[in-house]
């Protein structure tokens, strides 16, 4: 009986370890193989802004030039290419997946006079307590439309997409923050 | 071992050893083993303290460290946050083994590995997807931490453990919900409960008398009771009133089932059923709740919304057939009115729904019969609930029945057109029936 809860113990253990380890490697293999592509990001809802650890991310390329709506709470994919100014943009959507370096799932929102709302697999940046606030009012300088200089980087790899750096005047987050500790 | 959780008692047992020595009663010998006996079980408790209290100092040393780590935290690189995210899992898991190995038997130290490890899970998990900006929702973050932590319960005979997972399993399904509470995927809070089950069986078929079975009850209760008003909401079918009225019956019954003979007093299952049959009667006394659709689905439900139903009607269905066993049995140990509340709330509704459709956009059928079928029933409810309060020679439970009678003519008062005269006379009556009740029950409790 004891051996057998020993035993049971250990499967559990080796199941909480393995499921964020899980998580950890598979990011890994994301961060170091994947593609890097920049995302201009968009002005969020002051509302949705403000949610205690982490910036919440709007982006400019969510909004998909597409002549019909996709339908609501499907799944589809996002095909990136670069852009002129070397931001990414989505060369157009499908419901057929695709694999590659330049894919990848999104979630469609809202269709409005030919334009197709989708949202991105990030949004949101998790930071510590400690700099949250600063970060919410550095990220809101830098999304306004007058002064667009703000943009995340992100790393596709065989369809996961993982968020690495949000950055602030081309500096990361952090670094951005401790230059211009005044804000 | 329940002799050794009463240790006031053992303290005046202890205490009295001498003077039934001196008086004869029992001889030096007897005296010196029944002190010996007693003193390990006090020994015991000491420890139970002692785990407590180291419990909180290394939480307390733990948080410290974090304090320390987190001042620095943007300077680590990720591989150093990462390895800082497992270590307190590690720690907390290699305790277990010990647990397992060395202190099996002590629950104190079983109650502290298991919380232990159920919060390193999930303080793993969140730093994890902190720190490589995994994004996912609240409620998926929740289910995958209570899977993982389910096990913990059973392999380290948890109370503490099973507590936190039934918060963890409700608060997942008021995440999942949303303010809609229209969302899909809600209905796993039934797999979620299920899982415990086994857990708080065990517990019953041990003994009912420790304070793990009333904790554990009520958290079950509160979980079930906050997944059954996701899972009526979700069915958008008008199964609230029976599916309560069945929920609180079913507790009712399975409380005065496993009423301890000795006890006067109620336990956890039966007061909070009880509690739970009264205040719905009396919430579904009003007419503007039966103003329903004759079916409980409509074209557009979807198989969840059925299996919402389904589930929601299963309530009802094992109060009724929990009472029909027993009274099969010739063993009515509960309150006739109480356990037929299922069978009056499935009445009025299908009476409610009964009749042509008006056609407009308020579907409105007969309300008014269904509410007063669930007047009479409120009414008779309170008059059996007081007599047996004065049978079983309890103030409190024959003031409960009264009180079933005056918030059931409150509740007419505030919900007719009646005029302030007649509501003031209203009110001095039920009042002055309380007096005169209660002044009756003392003359004949001192009389007796």
């Amino acid at each position: 009986m004891k051996s057998f809860r020993l035993l049971l113990f250990a499967v559990v253990a080796l199941a909480q370890l393995g499921l964020p380890a899980g998580a950890v490697w598979m990011r890994s293999q994301t961060l170091s193989k994947g593609r890097l592509w920049k995302f201009r990001t968009a002005p969020v809802d002051p509302i949705d802004a403000v949610r205690g650890r982490y910036v919440a991310l709007a982006f400019t390329a969510e909004k998909v030039p597409q002549a019909e709506a996709l339908p609501p709470r499907s799944t589809a994919y996002a095909f990136l290419k670069e852009g002129s100014d070397g931001f990414a943009v989505v060369d157009h959507l499908s419901n057929t997946s695709g694999h590659g370096d330049n894919v990848i799932k999104v979630e469609p929102g809202s269709w409005w006079k030919g334009e197709q709302h989708v949202s991105f697999p990030f949004d949101r940046f998790w930071v510590t307590e400690k700099i949250a606030p600063a970060a919410e009012r550095a990220y809101a300088a830098g999304t306004r439309p007058e002064k667009e200089n703000a943009y995340v980087t992100a790393r596709v790899h065989d369809g996961d997409a993982a968020l690495e750096q949000l950055y602030i005047d081309d500096q990361p987050l952090v670094e951005y923050l401790r230059n211009h500790p005044t804000r | 071992m329940a002799e050794s959780t009463d240790l006031r008692a053992i303290r005046w047992l202890r205490g009295q050893l001498p003077k039934l020595v001196a008086g004869g009663v029992i001889n030096a010998q007897s005296a010196d083993a029944i002190d010996r006996h007693y003193s390990a079980a006090a020994a015991r408790s000491t420890n139970f303290g002692f785990v407590i209290l180291a419990a909180i100092g290394s939480a307390l040393v733990g948080a410290g460290i974090i304090l320390l780590v987190a001042h620095n935290w943007d300077d680590f690189s990720r591989t150093t946050r990462c390895g800082i995210a497992f270590l307190p899992l590690v720690v907390a898991q290699i305790l277990g083994f010990f647990v397992l190995l060395r202190r099996n038997d002590s629950p104190a130290w079983r109650e502290s590995v298991a919380i232990l490890d159920v919060a390193t899970v999930g303080t793993a998990i969140a730093l994890v997807s902190q720190i490589f900006q995994i994004q996912g929702n609240f409620a998926n973050f929740l289910r995958v931490w209570m899977l993982l932590s389910i096990p913990i319960v059973y392999l380290f005979r948890a109370n503490f453990g099973a507590v936190a997972y039934l918060i963890g399993s409700a608060a997942w399904v008021l995440g999942k919900a949303g303010w809609s509470f229209h969302r899909p995927g809600t209905m796993f809070f039934w797999v979620l409960l299920l899982l415990i089950i086994p857990f708080y069986g065990g517990m019953v078929r041990r003994g009912r008398a420790g304070w793990g079975f009333h904790v554990l009850s009520v958290a079950l209760i509160v979980a079930a009771a906050i997944g059954l008003q996701v899972t009526v909401e979700f069915a958008n079918g008008a199964v609230g009133a029976v599916a309560f009225a069945g929920f609180f019956t079913t507790v009712y019954l399975a409380g005065m089932r496993w009423q301890d003979d000795g006890s006067r007093s109620l336990n956890v299952l039966s007061l909070i059923g009880g509690l739970g049959i009264a205040v719905t009667a009396v919430v579904l006394s009003f007419e503007d709740i039966w103003q329903v659709r004759a079916g409980f689905l409509t074209t557009g439900s979807s198989l969840e919304q059925k299996m919402a139903v389904t589930i929601a009607l299963l309530f009802p269905a094992a109060a009724i057939a929990l009472a029909a066993w027993s009274f099969a049995r010739g063993k009515i140990f509960y309150s006739l009115a109480a356990a037929c509340f299922p069978l009056v709330a499935t009445v009025a509704r299908l009476v409610a729904g009964w009749g042509p459709d008006s056609g407009g956009s308020s579907d409105r059928r007969s309300p008014f019969a269904a509410s007063i079928l669930l007047n009479v029933y409120a009414l008779v409810l309170g008059i059996e609930l007081m007599v047996r309060g004065i049978r079983a020679g309890s103030v409190l439970r024959a003031n409960f029945g009264l009180l079933v009678i005056a918030a059931l003519a409150l509740a007419r008062f505030f919900d007719s057109d009646l005029s302030f005269v007649t509501r003031g006379v209203g009110f001095i009556v039920v009042g002055a029936g309380f007096l005169i009740a209660n002044l009756f029950f003392f003359r004949k409790r001192g009389s007796a």
